[in-house]
């Protein structure tokens, strides 16, 4: 046989092995996980029936205060124009050990006028151009707080506040 | 030579002296400006600068309202519901409203919704009363405000004074017929907003 021959069975054999390699890895980790996981058809979401009221109240309530938010927003920002800068001022206090995430749609139209992206705790937004352009005037508009897990990015719920946007010019 | 240099110090040391002297007249009159008493009947201007500060709203409240509704419970109000609690942290009140709930019944089959809390056999109704007694669940259904299914609502359901704390319970009832081996989600939006009502 000759080197040449030699060399590219090699090189053959190696990505080969690479490949029974990949293979065996995916696998174990990703089949064998989900076969761990084998979620039961008969399991009913909720409480069990017969617990006692009292406990299944101190559980309820203990889901309630995990989606507990605190917020703060200014009720009435104002802005130059429809292009400028307004002093919207919201706030995801240190707290509330969740992300935060700001939607503002004019109550009206239920047109989206602002969109945040996600605020940790401790931080707050000053002032913020719009992602509409609103024609001079005034606004009465909902800003929705959006609660996510800090940890998992999982969404946990929604509350609003009351604003209004004036435009001046 | 001698003269003319004695000259030109002389010359000097004149207006040395009268542009110290003018300085301190102007000082004194600065001086006498700045702080003058406007007498009895005068007149006088002051500029006033005033900065509106912006209201802010800031409140504590609930995102998600978890709670359990079953035929086995003794009185009027058929829920299990946690006490939901929220705090205004803000200088001004406000007043918290119920603007939609969504209410998805998919998993359960043959039943309706109730938007006025009286139910049929196939029926569930669900609202918010506000707190009576301190941490203890309305057994009644008297003043409830009821939810109405997935379309815009404008329910007021608790006003709160300047830095005050409120209090309401889920509340609810449903008919014979409905199974108990089903869940349903009913999420409701709550919206925050400044008032002068007291």
């Amino acid at each position: 046989m000759s080197k040449r021959k030699k060399a590219a069975l090699s090189v053959i054999g190696i990505l080969l092995l690479l490949l029974i390699t990949v293979a065996v890895c995916y696998f174990l980790f990703t089949k064998s996980s989900e076969e761990d996981l084998l979620y039961d058809d008969n399991a009913t979401v909720g409480i069990m029936p017969g617990v006692d009221l009292d406990e299944r109240r101190a559980q309820l309530q203990e889901m309630l205060d995990r989606s507990m938010i605190a917020f703060s927003i200014n009720t009435s920002p104002v802005f130059l124009n429809g292009t400028s800068k307004g002093n919207l001022l919201i706030e995801n206090p240190g707290n509330n050990a969740k992300l935060l995430q700001v939607s503002i749609r004019i109550d009206d139209t239920e047109e989206e006028v602002y969109a945040s992206k996600y605020l940790k705790p401790g931080t707050y937004i000053d002032s913020v151009k719009l992602d509409k352009v609103l024609e001079k005037g005034t606004y009465h508009a909902t800003a929705y707080f959006s609660a996510y897990d800090e940890e998992t990015q999982e969404y946990i719920g929604q509350t609003g506040a009351q604003i209004t946007l004036t435009i001046q010019n | 030579m001698k003269r003319k240099t004695r000259f030109l110090q002389l010359a000097l040391a004149a207006s040395l002296l009268f542009s110290a002297a003018a300085n301190t007249s102007s000082l004194f009159a600065a001086d006498a400006t700045s702080t003058r008493d406007i007498p009895v009947g005068g007149s006088g201007q002051m500029e006033m600068v005033g900065t509106i500060d912006p209201t802010i709203l800031s409140v504590t409240m609930p995102t998600f309202v978890p709670f359990n509704i079953s035929n086995g419970v003794s009185t009027q109000n058929k829920v299990i519901s946690p006490r939901i609690n929220v705090k205004n942290n803000s200088n001004v009140p406000v007043r918290v409203d119920v603007t939609y709930t969504k209410v998805d019944l998919d998993k359960i089959k043959n039943i309706e919704w109730s938007d006025n809390g009286t139910v049929g056999a196939n029926q569930i109704a669900i609202g918010l009363k506000q707190e009576e007694t301190k941490n203890q669940m309305p057994a009644n259904l008297t003043q409830a405000r009821w939810l109405a299914a997935n379309k815009k609502q404008d329910m007021n359901v608790m006003v709160l004074d300047a830095n005050q704390e409120g209090a309401m319970y889920v509340v609810g009832t449903l008919g014979q017929a409905v199974s108990e081996n089903a869940t349903f989600n009913v999420t409701p939006t709550f919206v925050v907003s400044r008032t002068s009502i007291q």
